[in-house]
């Protein structure tokens, strides 16, 4: 193992100290094959590994909000890749990246060819599904006022229990990438999904945090 | 209907010829045909002695998909013979009129008490290939949803009182549905245990995945605000330490800090069990490792291996107590490290 990791490092003089570090780590991940969600994790370090010397490579001089940005982005791309594009808020942030031409340097490079091969028809579907959602809801709505014209039955306890409902449940389609296209059934199964690779992110950020500290 | 249509047609290509030229009507006639047929077939096997004529509508009936299992005979062909035989229904039901007053029947045949009840039969849903074909009848059983090995049915019971026309139990399967889902959510959100009802859990858990979110953010601030640091002496830094480590022999007499700091870095974010197996395996090459990150875990506890892998350490300790002393020593070493870091 000694002798693996000293020739990563000379391997590595020339990046940063932050690189070696993430090499480091990728290499003891390389080696741990135990369950899903440090599968997913050694995943998500590789790529994001990736990403942020994608990122540091274009521009030598950033200030500290874009960096700040880059990071982020790159983590977050790094995350939905790792996760192979099987849910579909993965896609939708992939989708969503793609839009901007400096974050689609970034997602070519980490996808490789499955960006290409899904990047354009994807963003054609998530777009015509959320207009069809939107007509959708107008038509809904006329016919929901008609109502509500015709007798107030919104005092009733169960009528408020579920428009707290749907509230709470706008606003998580808020929060889950993609989840506007969604229907309910299938946010919640995305809620699931997202909140764990959230924790995963969550958890391989604060290790590098720590260990960046110790560094210094 | 519309996928069991064709596959329908495939299976009588022999009775129904020629179907391109033929009229609708022929058609629904060769079906017609057909389904009596195949009601024969299907009672003669199951020596179910209930005559159905192919015009009493109430009749019809919907075998079992979990009793299809038991029949050996119709294993070549059960699949399909069973949409060909939900899409008859419908066009059956929609060519009667006068029958559209009465509730569709449809039975078990488990029950055997077919067509002399009308009150309290079972009901039963299908969903799947033929979309709707819908059914009823209140039972005094708690409503249940079973998913059976054929993916294309859902079975439903429907409890006394509660609507059993096909878009409220359609509904009822998809809040069944999603009220399991949401019980996945309660266990993976902290502190959502407590809570009952939807609105309480979806705060819950719109707090979580916000926390989640923003503590994302601020820890790619803090990375960010960290970097810049770094790249000042990276230089320095990596070649410092590249040369430590080449010198540096793996054994437990080396504890200088650098040392430390490069097998904490070996442990962030990696499955420490790996190590514990690799050093259980392959002998004491690496105890140092394994003690900076025991040392590590009580630091920050917050990770989900956690659990595990302390209690393995503990049943290391007590296999043998060397590394014990070694996590002392690196503990000790640790602290000395956080003066350092202080001063």
């Amino acid at each position: 193992m000694k002798s693996i990791i000293i020739v990563k490092l000379d391997d590595v003089i020339d990046c940063s100290t932050v690189d070696v570090l993430f090499l480091i780590i990728d290499l003891n991940l390389q080696e741990s094959k135990m369950h899903d969600s440090s599968q997913l994790k050694k995943e998500f370090i590789k790529k994001w590994v990736q990403g942020l010397q994608i990122c540091c490579s274009s521009k030598r001089q950033m200030s500290i909000l874009e960096r700040k940005r880059n990071i982020k982005l790159s983590a977050d791309i790094a995350l939905a890749s790792a996760k192979n594009a099987t849910t579909s808020w993965s896609k939708a942030l992939i989708s969503e990246a793609k839009k901007d031409r400096e974050k689609n340097i970034l997602v070519d490079n980490l996808l490789g060819h499955e960006s290409k091969f899904m990047g354009a028809h994807q963003k054609v579907t998530s777009h015509n599904r959320i207009r069809s959602k939107k007509i959708l809801r107008r038509s809904c709505g006329i016919g929901k006022r008609i109502k509500k014209m015709g007798y107030r039955r919104s005092d009733s306890p169960t009528c408020i229990a579920k428009r707290l409902v749907k509230k709470r449940t706008q606003v998580l389609k808020r929060l889950v990438p993609g989840g506007e296209s969604m229907d309910e059934f299938s946010i919640i199964t995305e809620a699931l999904d997202y909140i764990l690779s959230l924790r995963v992110q969550v958890d391989v950020m604060k290790n590098i945090v720590n260990a960046t500290n110790l560094l210094n | 209907m519309n996928r069991a249509y064709p596959e329908m047609l495939d299976l009588h290509n022999a009775t129904v010829t020629g179907r391109a030229d033929e009229s609708v009507f022929e058609r629904q006639q060769a079906r017609m045909k057909w389904q009596q047929q195949q009601h024969q077939i299907l009672f003669n096997e199951n020596d179910h002695q209930v005559p159905i004529p192919s015009s009493c509508l109430i009749g019809n009936i919907k075998p079992d998909p979990g009793l299809l299992n038991g029949w050996p005979d119709f294993s070549d062909g059960c699949d399909d013979l069973f949409q060909p035989l939900m899409a008859d229904q419908r066009i059956l039901q929609r060519n009667s009129s006068s029958v559209s007053l009465s509730p569709k029947k449809r039975k078990n045949l488990e029950n055997q008490k077919v067509l002399s009840e009308v009150n309290g039969i079972k009901g039963k849903k299908i969903k799947g290939s033929s979309n709707e074909s819908s059914t009823e009848t209140s039972t005094k059983e708690k409503s249940k949803v079973t998913e059976t090995q054929k993916p294309d049915y859902i079975h439903v019971r429907a409890r006394r009182g509660q609507a059993t026309d096909s878009h409220s139990l359609a509904e009822r399967v998809r809040r069944e549905k999603i009220s399991e889902r949401m019980k996945y959510l309660q266990d993976l959100v902290p502190g959502c245990n407590k809570i009952t009802g939807k609105a309480g859990m979806l705060d819950e858990i719109i707090n979580y995945v916000q926390s989640l979110q923003k503590q994302v953010e601020f820890l790619s601030m803090k990375l960010a605000t960290v970097h810049p640091r770094l790249d000042l002496d990276i230089d320095n830094l990596i070649m410092k330490e590249m040369f430590e480590v080449s010198a540096v022999s793996y054994s437990s007499e080396m504890v200088n800090s650098s040392y430390f700091q490069l097998n904490s870095l070996l442990e962030m974010g990696i499955n420490p069990i790996d190590m514990l197996l690799r050093r259980s395996m392959g002998g004491t090459q690496v105890p140092e490792t394994f003690c900076v990150s025991s040392c590590f875990n009580q630091i920050q506890p917050s990770v989900t291996w956690d659990g595990d892998l302390q209690n393995l350490y503990r049943m290391e300790l007590h296999q043998d107590t060397i590394p014990y002393n070694h996590s002392q020593k690196f503990t000790g070493s640790y602290e000395g490290c956080n003066l350092k870091m202080e001063m």
